[in-house]
């Protein structure tokens, strides 16, 4: 109870360095104004009509109550005190006074409520779009994720029942394909996993510098442990490359690179990874000789919204990546990064990221 | 009848207990299980394991209190398991004395294998005893020679600076083992190198040039990213 009224006051009297100068800046332009028109002439009607429009610009450009309730406290006094007969005392008695601090007060109330109303609105817009794209990607993961977990309790429950008439073979086939579909799995929730990390705290990551082949180096390793038929080429340059990264991550990306190229490329002999510096950022490219991206695919391909587009690819009985692209546009970007696909004229497809060398922060 | 290996192990989960006590016991190792850090500890102190895997997230304790308490008075070999979420944990348990780490999810090859090695590494604390008994390492066609500071690569002499002579020798005692960058770092310039690991790395990807074919999958010393490195056995 006590922390809810905390949290209302909080949110009526919001300060902010910001807000502070947006409030000095205008009431300090008020009385000047005010000033040089006392200067220049004796009427004094448009002194209440400056101050009221200097506390609705408060209270319309700064956050909660307390900016514009604090304006027309100072709007009040002034105009009493120093632009009103007589000038530069009090005069509380004065005819009219009420009436102008009324006024004024209600100015701001009016507006600050209005501003409030507005941005809570917006608030509330990109919440729902956010809830929106979350649901969407969270239809298309538990879709990806049903598929392996029927075959997995398919299979099993098939050996635990079946245990006398199946064959010794038969028996290790199903296992195999629990191993495998559980494998998949295990990359789906890191996908997951990389990111909640990224998404949290604003596309925050946590960058160290890494000399570039050791982390390739880390993610052959964990292809060929999962491939070891597959033909890996890998061009390195001579020179030692350091880049800013948070490892784990680029790790993840190249993990996916390399094993959507396994998945979706067809008719391919060998994948080729690239790496090269390039002005100020170094450039991984993995690429592989098959029969490329289709054409149509390009422009959504690391889009969540897309995710569906993989329905006509596993026509072929082949599994999608699911979310593996777009987690790997998320990483690369939160590196301050550039991704892109595109096929190759000599054929196959082709997967390039940058990453910058420099120390910039973003 | 050979005496068998004592393994405890320290996990809440039951079924992951379950299947890794399985693979154990069928590979001829005594098993015990400890749900609770506590009740590990206690059994660490009473029956005096031979090695503990120890799951790094426990429901009374964290594991890393567990391996300082028992480090106080034992070097009996710790193997942590991890989660990916908790990369930072491995560091401080490796730094803290643990004798390596595997990371969830793991298959039975690796967890087999990584067991072997830290019973072996106990026998031979304090570094590889091939090398303190001959001054000479090898592994496939690596051979270190520690009394002549040369190191060989498929019969060629290989020239390093004392620098890099110093980090391969260090890998090389301590082969199989990961060794963190702090402990390569105070071991190699003293307490005072600790934090800055920039000095080592490029070290590191210089021997890399001179020892590997390929240095994008060495051979003879991998790295564990974002802990360190480990010398081929």
């Amino acid at each position: 109870m006590l922390k809810k009224l905390g949290k209302q006051i909080k949110r009526i009297c919001l300060v902010s360095w910001q807000d502070t100068y947006v409030f000095f800046c205008i009431s300090g332009s008020a009385i000047i104004i005010c000033l040089l028109l006392q200067r220049i002439g004796k009427s004094d009607i448009h002194i209440s009509a400056i101050f009221t429009l200097a506390v609705m610009l408060v209270s319309r450009m700064t956050n909660g109550y307390l900016y514009g309730g604090l304006a027309t406290v100072l709007g009040v006094f002034a105009v009493n005190y120093a632009f009103t007969y007589p000038y530069y005392s009090f005069n509380f008695s004065l005819s009219g006074y009420p009436v102008s601090f009324i006024t004024m007060f209600s100015v701001s109330l009016i507006t600050c409520t209005m501003t409030s109303n507005i941005k809570m609105q917006e608030q509330m817009r990109m919440e729902v779009e956010r809830e929106k794209i979350k649901a969407t990607l969270l239809r298309a993961i538990s879709h990806d994720l049903r598929t392996p977990l029927t075959a997995i309790i398919g299979a099993t429950s098939t050996v635990l029942e079946n245990k006398d008439e199946l064959s010794d073979e038969k028996q290790r086939e199903l296992l195999e394909e629990v191993v495998e579909e559980s494998r998949w799995l295990i990359q789906m929730v890191e996908n997951l996993l990389s990111i909640t990390k990224i998404n949290s705290e604003e596309m925050k990551i946590h960058k160290q510098e890494e000399v570039v082949e050791e982390v390739l180096s880390d993610a052959i390793h964990k292809f060929r442990v999962r491939y070891p038929k597959v033909k890996l080429v890998v061009n390195l340059p001579e020179e030692i490359l350091i880049v800013p990264m948070d490892a784990m991550l680029i790790v993840q990306v190249l993990n996916n690179l390399l094993e959507n190229a396994v998945i979706h490329a067809i008719n391919y002999t060998k994948i080729e990874i690239s790496v090269k510096e390039k002005g100020e950022s170094v450039e991984f490219i993995v690429a592989d000789d098959g029969n490329g991206i289709y054409p149509e695919l390009l422009p959504h391909i690391f889009d969540e919204k897309y995710l569906n587009r993989t329905q006509h690819q596993r026509s072929d009985g082949t599994k999608s990546m699911g979310i593996g692209l777009s987690v790997c546009w998320s990483i690369i970007r939160a590196h301050g990064g550039e991704i892109s696909a595109s096929n190759r004229p000599e054929g196959g497809a082709e997967f390039k990221f940058t990453l910058p060398m420099g120390e910039e922060t973003k | 009848m050979a005496i068998k290996n004592k393994i405890l192990i320290v996990e809440d989960e039951a079924s992951i207990a379950n299947f890794v006590s399985t693979i154990l016991t069928v590979n001829d190792y005594d098993v015990m299980i400890a749900a609770r850090g506590k009740e590990a500890y206690s059994i660490i102190t009473s029956q005096c394991p031979d090695l503990v895997i120890l799951d790094l997230g426990l429901p009374d304790m964290e594991g890393i209190e567990l391996i300082k308490a028992t480090r106080e008075w034992s070097q009996i070999p710790i193997v942590v398991v991890s989660a990916r979420s908790r990369e930072r944990d491995k560091v401080e348990a490796l730094d803290l004395g643990a004798d390596d780490y595997i990371t969830k999810p793991f298959g039975t090859s690796e967890l087999l294998a990584r067991i072997r090695m830290a019973l072996r590494h106990a026998v031979s604390r304090g570094g590889n005893s091939q090398v303190i008994q001959t001054g000479i390492f090898k592994t496939g066609d690596l051979t270190i020679d520690y009394d002549k500071w040369q190191v060989f690569v498929r019969g060629e002499n290989v020239h390093l600076t004392q620098n890099e002579f110093k980090i391969v020798s260090l890998l090389g005692l301590h082969a199989g083992k990961v060794l963190t960058y702090d402990y390569i770092l105070q071991e190699l310039w003293g307490p005072a190198a600790k934090g800055d690991n920039k000095i080592l790395r490029v070290n590191m990807a210089n021997i890399r040039r001179k020892l590997e074919k390929n240095p994008a999958e060495p051979e003879y010393i991998f790295t564990e990213v974002g802990v360190g490195y480990r010398m081929a056995e």
